[in-house]
């Protein structure tokens, strides 16, 4: 990556330049060389401060996160933007010099990967040479071709120098409302290529004297649309790094530099540790695998070019292999071919994605850089998705999280099989929910043109337990702080009104243990001459469901939105009739029995951008999913069906036909009771019903094997899918004939 | 380092001990005794006599045999060698029409079964519904987890078992005697 990097920078030949002070590009190449021989991060076969003083280290430690936790705080409040401001969607942290992220924030954890990698492609770039790294310095990066994720998210840091020598980096992510892209916001998963990925800020040092320069600021303004909002996030970040600079000089004043020099990368082989330690004492070596895909269905939609008038199905395939060293090796061997929309993603942004998964499941203890070291990540198949550029150099990347969140799911699965071999049954958790995103754009009620993310996204329910259901509306995939903010904050930016914010029944899966339910928002359009909204996929299935069956579980429902333009809203509140406040049943919705409209749309496949305005008393109806459900759903509790009955969380068709629980409702109390002889015969006529209808797989095998050769049913994207997964990955193709035994020469 | 006793890991896996107990079993340092208390607890609650080497869903287990290890069900079905995809030897119901899928999903709430195949593996034995796959047509069934046993017990326990077995995925094996 760096040479060709380097060679696209491009230098000025017959300029001298001043000497690198300490040559951190050397550095690096020793951190890995001593990890190659020893198997310890910088060579660490012992913590020796650890040891010598295990209670300065662990203050030390907590004074590093508050530090990191008050940066969050300061640069929050300093942003501009609801999505930083009210939300929180960014982060801080501390790096080694080389780039190596020592603590992180609260925040998204998926980023601390990408800014240690930033920071490392700044010095194997030689930037320490040549433009130079100088105290005040702010450099930024959301190039996707250089390590970024996607454009939106700017990712930024600061030098720390202290008595004339670069000891630390301070970083910042924040994800800010507009990129730029064609479509307004933030979530750019029409953009057909990179050159519609929005304003490009490419590896730069984009500031000096701890200020921005003024051509950053003119490049915001002239090419976002909302560049208060974006420029305010700036500062925000910038003084979140300040505020981490200053107290980490506090910090090494008080303790000596060797001492924070020492400890920082202590902390980091100790985080690799206690990563490696969980996997030896609570999984269990082996391979694991697991098939997941997701679909981007967009013919017919509006898009941006004519050649996306296709639908695309993923292929996100997982497998580890977990070897006797509890080195976990990871591939994606089969993922698909890379697609003419904005969801595909640089394969340096991956392991962060991983990153992410580790800091809820594996390795949250310590929580920095050295669980990247208790994997090998293997190369994504060249022109994939997970690694587009070898074949398309011009792929977007406009919401590259989409497919790689829902890739990462698998890892939460793969996990809670291992935990639950071990017996760790508290720490089993099933697959992840999906994040379908609202963005709306248009003049707001301030007479201001807004565009952006409501944050709705960030409170899916979350994954079902071993010994429990899940959480509803508490648990996001990509942050461990799940916030959906505040409605009434949000209708302050928006020029929209709540009219419904409610827990979805039966949004959880079907399983002994169901996933948290996510919750459905209900919105008026208000004080506006027009809004568009774009329902859109930041890691969604509207065509597929997840494939998250663990152990018998039924998994969650597709994403699919509503929404009704030119309705009847205002005559029905001046008559005091009822609306529409959440979505009713599947099959006769609210919005259609209660709204007259001269569009209403009651189960629109997702992503999609309405192909028109809203105006005054339109109605949107997005749905929020719930997450995985765990084990057979005919051996759930009836206790905990009837607690659903009762508070509305499932329906009496559902704990019927699929728990197989024959409960009443009493008319007067509105609460149900249990006929608990008769769920007993109905679950054991359900068991007999199964054996009954199940064929021998022998049997299935043949002739599905038949319908595969006749491509019996096959959706054309289904059939686009595996010819790219066959041919990008040959070895996976080959095990996938031979398991059908197809012909050799057998094309989908 | 905390240990439990094995009543009350037996509540904790029941989902009988009060959350706030959950939590702080959730927040200490792990047990070091949970897999032999664990393997405890679900030995007792089988009628059969083999040993269980390892669960890989509550219903299943990987169980030594005499000198073979199978995969086994709670009832008693047997599925045969651990190494093999144990979903060869299931039942399987596939719902891939929107009249099948309907019996699960409604309306809005409906998959499109020219895009995926809701595929559900019962145990021929009792019934029960052992795990369910979302996939495509073509897609070969997931073997989500082919453990490394004797590198588990002899490395990771210090217990070796006895009859090493070669680690390695027979399943294509067994399609290669199907398709003969």
């Amino acid at each position: 990556m760096s040479a060709t990097a380097s060679a696209r920078i491009g230098r000025p030949p017959a300029r001298k330049v001043k000497k690198p002070a300490q040559n951190l590009r050397k550095q690096l190449a020793e951190n890995e060389r001593l990890f190659r021989e020893t198997g310890c991060l910088f060579g660490l076969k012992t913590l020796r401060r650890k040891q010598a003083d295990p209670g300065t280290y662990e203050a030390v430690w907590h004074i590093l996160l508050n530090t990191m936790d008050a940066a969050w705080e300061v640069g929050c409040k300093v942003s501009a933007s609801p999505i930083a401001a009210e939300g929180g969607d960014a982060l801080w942290g501390l790096h080694l010099p080389t780039g190596e992220a020592v603590c992180a924030s609260k925040g998204i954890t998926a980023h601390p990967g990408v800014l240690s990698i930033f920071i490392r492609q700044l010095i194997e770039m030689g930037y320490e040479d040549y433009p130079g790294i100088r105290p005040g310095d702010v450099f930024e990066n959301n190039d996707p071709h250089y390590g970024g994720i996607h454009a939106v998210d700017f990712d930024g840091a600061i030098p720390i120098f202290y008595k004339g020598e670069l000891v630390a980096w301070a970083s910042a992510v924040s994800h800010v409302m507009d990129g730029g892209y064609i479509t307004p916001g933030s979530i750019g998963f029409l953009n057909p290529d990179c050159f519609s990925d929005g304003v490009p800020v490419t590896m730069e040092r984009v500031g000096e004297g701890d200020r921005y320069y003024p051509w950053y600021e003119m490049r915001i303004r002239s090419r976002t649309r909302v560049p208060d909002w974006v420029m305010g996030d700036a500062r925000g970040r910038l003084a979140g790094c300040i505020t981490i600079r200053e107290r980490v000089i506090q910090l090494i004043e008080k303790y000596g530099l060797d001492y924070f020099k020492d400890v920082c990368r202590e902390y980091i082989e100790d985080s690799r540790r206690y990563a490696t330690a969980r996997v030896k004492t609570q999984a269990v070596p082996g391979r694991i695998r697991k098939s997941n895909f997701k679909d981007l269905a967009m013919a017919g939609k509006r898009v941006i070019l004519p050649h996306q008038h296709i639908d695309c199905l993923f292929n996100l395939p997982l497998e580890v292999r977990i070897d006797a060293d509890a080195r976990l090796h990871i591939s994606m061997k089969g993922a698909s071919g890379w697609v003419p929309f904005g969801e595909n993603i640089h394969p340096s942004a991956i392991p962060s994605a991983l990153l992410n998964a580790y800091s809820h499941i594996v390795g949250f203890d310590m929580f920095n850089w050295g669980s990247v070291a208790t994997w090998n990540l293997e190369t994504p198949p060249a022109g994939s998705w997970a690694n587009p550029f070898p074949v398309n150099y011009y792929a977007s990347s406009g919401v590259s999280w989409a497919p790689t969140v829902m890739w990462m799911s698998s890892l939460y699965e793969a996990f809670g099989r291992l935990y639950f071999a071990r017996g760790f049954i508290e720490e089993v958790a099933a697959g992840a929910a999906t994040t379908l995103t609202a963005e709306f754009s248009g003049t707001n009620q301030h007479g201001m043109f807004v565009a952006g993310l409501t944050l709705e996204q960030a409170s899916n329910g979350s994954p079902a337990r071993g010994m429990a259901d899940g959480e509803n509306s508490a648990w996001c995939i990509y942050t461990p702080n799940a916030d959906f903010g505040n409605a009434e904050v949000l209708e302050l930016y928006y020029p929209v009104m709540y009219i419904g914010r409610n827990i979805e029944p039966d949004s959880g899966g079907y399983g002994k243990f169901r996933g948290g339910l996510g919750h459905t928002a209900v919105w008026m359009v208000k004080n506006t001459p027009g809004i568009e909204y774009q329902c859109g996929c930041a890691g969604m299935r509207s065509k597929v469901t997840a494939n998250h069956g663990m152990f018998g579980a039924y998994p969650t429902w597709p994403d699919r939105a509503s929404y009704a333009s030119g309705t009847n809203v205002k005559a029905l509140i001046e008559e005091r009739k009822p609306l529409v406040h959440e979505r009713g049943s599947p099959e006769q919705p609210n919005l259609a029995k209660n709204i007259r409209a001269e569009v209403l749309e009651t189960n629109v496949v997702a992503p999609f951008v309405t192909p028109h305005q809203l105006h005054e008393y339109d109605i949107i109806i997005h749905p929020i999913s719930g997450a995985q459900a765990l084990g057979d759903p005919i051996e759930r509790d009836p206790a905990r069906v009837k607690a659903d009955l009762d508070a509305g969380w499932t329906r009496e068709r559902v704990a019927a036909e699929v728990h197989g629980v024959v409960a009443h409702r009493n008319e007067q109390t509105n609460e149900w009771t249990v006929d608990e002889a008769a769920t007993a015969r109905r679950r054991e006529e359900i068991r007999q019903a199964r054996k009954a209808r199940g064929v021998p797989f022998r049997e299935w095998w043949k002739q599905e094997r038949e319908k595969i050769l006749a491509k019996e049913n096959m959706a054309a994207a289904v059939l686009d899918m595996w010819r790219s997964a066959t041919a990008l990955s040959p070895d996976y193709g080959k095990e996938l004939r031979a398991f059908w035994n197809l012909p050799e020469d057998f094309a989908f | 380092m905390p240990e439990y006793d094995v009543r009350e890991i037996e509540q904790l896996v029941d989902g009988k001990l009060p959350w706030p107990r959950v939590q702080e079993i959730m927040k200490d340092a792990k047990d070091t005794g949970r897999f032999e208390k664990w393997i405890d607890i679900l030995q007792r609650r089988v009628s059969w006599p083999e040993r269980i080497l390892l669960p890989l869903t509550p219903a299943l287990f990987i169980v030594q045999k005499q000198k073979d290890r199978i995969v086994k069900c709670r009832c008693g079905h047997e599925f045969g060698d651990y190494r093999v995809n144990w979903k060869l030897y299931a039942l399987i119901y596939v719902r891939d029409s929107e009249e099948k899928l309907a019996e699960v999903y409604r309306g809005r709430e409906q998959p499109d079964p020219a895009w995926t195949q809701i595929r559900e593996y019962y145990c021929p034995g009792c019934g029960t519904q052992l795990e369910v796959e979302a996939v495509p047509r073509g897609c070969p069934p997931d073997f989500e987890f082919l453990p490394d046993l004797d590198t588990f017990y002899r490395q990771w326990l210090g217990k070796p078992l006895p009859d090493e077995k070669e680690f390695a995925d027979k399943t294509l094996d067994v399609i290669r005697e199907w398709s003969r």
